[in-house]
């Protein structure tokens, strides 16, 4: 009788531990999936506070892609105003057609965006893209001695990179 | 916990992400770009450049601008591919000390794993900066069929930069991981990748058992020299050709109008993947002894599938190749998903839609979608993306059928769940007992035209006139995908629900299709909508009046019954009928007509009570005057 009696607490004995183990892995699974949602909660909370932030990013630097559209049709201006032939340059019509150019770049301006210099000033990649080498002895190597397309900035920040000639 | 860096090493870009708030994110570059060119150059000044800034100056410096270092790593110098490359690149190469290969940039000579870590430095340091904290470990991706050297010179690229590289991951792996396919066990998927200078195609089989870090590739093929960048060249060839043929001038020795070409060629081939012509215009390209030249052609979708059918054909040859390698059949495969810019193109996905005969995974930006499958490991391994915590969407839209036989839509497609939503309800007649919910699953208008998934009733509806009763109609998804949808009756407290298993195991193929048939069919489905709404409004409009009358009773006059009840009469002729038009117009008669009633209403309130409103006239209302003299007592 004693024997059984043994035997009966021994089984609750290990009845009993290993319920409590099972109890203390799911306390941390509970505690694991607690501080998991709590911090789902932040991130969302946050995501959201941090979206203002973007949209406010958005609406400043929204125009951008727009602008970036619109400056391979002024570079065409550009491309007319440089090959004009002598004696086209006094035209009034002409002039009056490249007038519209001065119009699209006032427009530019007032929106933050600024041409980049090139001519004389040293090659720099932050700002410069070369487009072709050029042997020239007079001049020293890496200067830009011409402007192939404009390039601008806007607000301070590189929209489009000038594509230049580059001294060997 | 720090970040773990996803990294999509690239031939031609690079890209990475990380695991932000449980999703993956691109992080773009300092430069504020999402991919950034595998390019690192020494200057004559000896400052050293990489991405987007050794781009811009290559032309003044192309013997020590290194581009496409992905080709030699890990390799023998005497390879065949290595021999070959050497040809066509304009910076030295010449064999290392252990037969490997070494190229020169500035004053010495580098191991490619070096040129590499150039990138992968640049890219730690931006997003350190982006993200605001130190990324010590990363995970980067190689192609299927890099062998154990090439994928150790990958390694020693990362640790050369700085990272502890928790795992080398195959890119369409990563691609597959990116789609969540991984989830799924025992089935093949195609990864059909074809960037800007090379094409890979890879069978993979994710096992019965297998973890995402064990997925077996079953076979590698492709073209190392094939990819967007040769499409491009076709369109640049043919713009010369026709200049040539119109304009008598070689544009292909002017270095400066051939760069215009190129831009303007990329451009239309991108533009052509939306739209079915694109203009290429390039005034003053050029000149001669009789003014400036310009260039203006109009390039159609056609013309340039056909332009480029044989490099398409020779993928789709290799695809096929492969799979018989492996043995198997394009029934065997389950999923294709596609990678490299150059799948935009329709024609490319047609074509492979029609060996498989399956909707393609392309939803993710392919340039993006390596870089973020890295991420998606990354988020494994720190446990951030456990698989309790991968969550999907809903296909398509769920909502039930309202008065008309239109469908109500309570939860959009592409909602993430687990997640719920209520709207409340109401009855169509009066006295209505009783409301049956239809739950159907679909994007279009009218009821009928969707997917019913299960119906039930809800009964015990005290009696009240229609539109008054508050039912609440819940959606709720769990976790697993299982909708439940519950009726109660705010009045009762009385509910009804039904549990609905499946509606989000539906098929890519089912999704596609009923998502096509939504848009084929978008325009008859809004004039029946808008047929169902105007009838829906004539009968309410039926039914205020006639309610009104009776409640209005004599204070209105006879002959404004009449003609009320001459419009109601024209109304309901016409309202169950097909002409929306008729409804619309003798519903707006008889709204005009109805405002009778309200004016004779407060007419006949100002008659009952006279005085009331008017000025006081003297004398009248006033308390009677104390004569004088006379001494009133109470």
């Amino acid at each position: 009788m004693v024997e059984e009696n043994k035997d009966k607490n021994k089984e609750k004995e290990l009845n009993f531990e290993a319920l409590k183990k099972e109890l203390q892995e799911f306390q941390k699974q509970k505690d694991e999936y607690l501080a998991g949602w709590q911090r789902s909660r932040a991130d969302f909370l946050n995501y959201k506070k941090e979206e203002i932030e973007r949209i406010e990013e958005i609406l400043k630097y929204g125009g951008e892609e727009f602008i970036l559209k619109i400056l391979p049709i002024l570079d065409n201006f550009d491309l007319v105003e440089k090959k004009l032939p002598e004696d086209l340059k006094n035209n009034d019509s002409i002039k009056g057609l490249l007038q519209i150019k001065t119009q699209i770049l006032d427009f530019l301006r007032i929106q933050g965006v600024e041409e980049i210099k090139t001519i004389g000033e040293k090659f720099d990649p932050n700002f410069h893209e070369a487009a072709e080498q050029v042997e020239l002895k007079d001049k020293d190597s890496g200067i830009i001695v011409e402007e192939v397309q404009k390039g601008y900035k806007i607000n301070g920040r590189l929209l489009k990179p000038a594509k230049v000639k580059v001294v060997k | 916990m720090s970040k773990i860096l996803g990294i999509d090493l690239g031939t031609t870009f690079s890209a990475m992400a990380v695991i932000e708030g449980g999703e993956p994110k691109i992080i773009e570059n300092k430069e504020g770009g999402r991919i950034t060119p595998s390019i690192v150059a020494i200057t004559k000044s000896g400052e050293r450049l990489v991405g987007v800034l050794a781009k811009r100056q290559q032309i003044t410096n192309h013997q020590n601008t290194i581009f496409s270092i992905k080709r030699l790593m890990g390799r023998r110098y005497s390879a065949p591919e290595v021999q070959r490359d050497k040809k066509t690149l304009p910076y030295e190469i010449r064999e290392s000390k252990d037969g490997g290969v070494e190229v020169k940039m500035g004053e010495r000579f580098y191991n490619p794993s070096e040129i590499s870590a150039m990138v992968l430095q640049k890219l730690k340091q931006d997003a350190e900066e982006k993200l605001g904290e130190k990324i010590d470990e990363a995970i980067i991706t190689c192609p299927a069929y890099f062998d154990d050297s090439q994928r150790k010179a990958t390694k020693v690229a990362g640790e050369i930069a700085g990272f502890k590289v928790r795992r080398i991951i195959n890119e369409p792996t990563a691609a597959a991981l990116a789609y969540g396919l991984t989830k799924k066990k025992d089935h093949q998927i195609v990864v059909y990748d074809l960037g800007g200078g090379t094409f890979d195609i890879s069978v993979l089989n994710i096992g019965k058992d297998t973890k995402e870090d064990t997925i077996e590739v079953k076979a590698t093929g492709g073209n190392t020299h094939l990819g967007g960048d040769d499409f491009d060249q076709r369109i640049m060839n043919w713009i010369v050709d026709n200049f040539k043929k119109d304009q008598g001038i070689d544009l292909s020795k002017d270095s400066l109008a051939l760069q215009r070409i190129k831009e303007a060629a990329e451009k239309a081939k991108m533009e052509l993947s939306s739209v079915l012509e694109a203009e290429i215009n390039l005034p003053f390209i050029s000149a001669d002894s009789s003014g400036p030249k310009h260039l203006l052609y109009k390039l159609t979708r056609a013309q340039l599938e056909n332009m480029v059918s044989d490099y398409i054909e020779e993928s789709i040859r290799l695809v096929k190749e492969t799979f018989k390698e492996a043995n198997l059949k394009p029934e065997d495969i389950e999923e294709i998903v596609l990678v490299g810019g150059q799948t935009r193109m329709p024609k490319i996905q047609e074509e492979i839609k029609k060996v498989f005969n399956k909707e393609l995974y392309k939803e993710i930006n392919p340039d993006e979608v390596v870089a973020i499958g890295a991420a998606v490991e990354a988020g494994i391994l720190q446990g951030e993306m456990k698989e309790v915590l991968l969550l999907d969407a809903t296909p398509l839209s769920l909502g039930i059928e309202t008065l008309g036989g239109v469908n109500t839509i309570l939860i959009t497609k592409n909602t993430t769940y687990p997640c719920g939503k209520t709207q409340i309800f109401s009855t169509a007649a009066d006295n209505q007992s009783s409301v049956e919910i239809h739950v159907l699953q679909g994007e279009r208008p009218m009821a009928i035209d969707n997917k019913s998934l299960g119906r039930f009733m809800l009964d015990g509806i005290p009696p009240s006139p229609r539109g008054i009763p508050q039912i609440e109609v819940t959606f709720d998804i769990d976790a697993n995908g299982i909708l439940n949808v519950t009726a109660k009756d705010k009045a009762t407290a009385k509910s009804q629900s039904i549990r609905i298993e499946g509606s989000t195991g539906i098929t890519k193929e089912e999704v596609e299709r009923m998502k096509k048939e939504a848009e084929m069919h978008s325009a008859e489905d809004k004039k029946k909508q808008e047929l169902i709404e105007a009838k829906n409004t004539a009968d309410n409009l039926v039914y205020t009046t006639e309610k009104t009358l009776k409640e209005s009773g004599d204070k209105v006059s006879a002959e404004i019954k009449k003609e009320i009840g001459e419009k109601v009469e024209a109304l309901k002729k016409v309202k169950d009928g097909d002409n929306i038009e008729d409804i619309k117009q003798k519903s707006a008669e008889l709204s005009q007509t109805i405002q009778k009633i309200g004016a004779e209403l407060y007419k006949a309130s100002q008659e009952k009570k006279p005085g009331e409103g008017e000025e006081k006239k003297p004398g009248e209302g006033e308390e009677p005057k104390a004569e004088e003299g006379e001494y009133k007592e109470k």
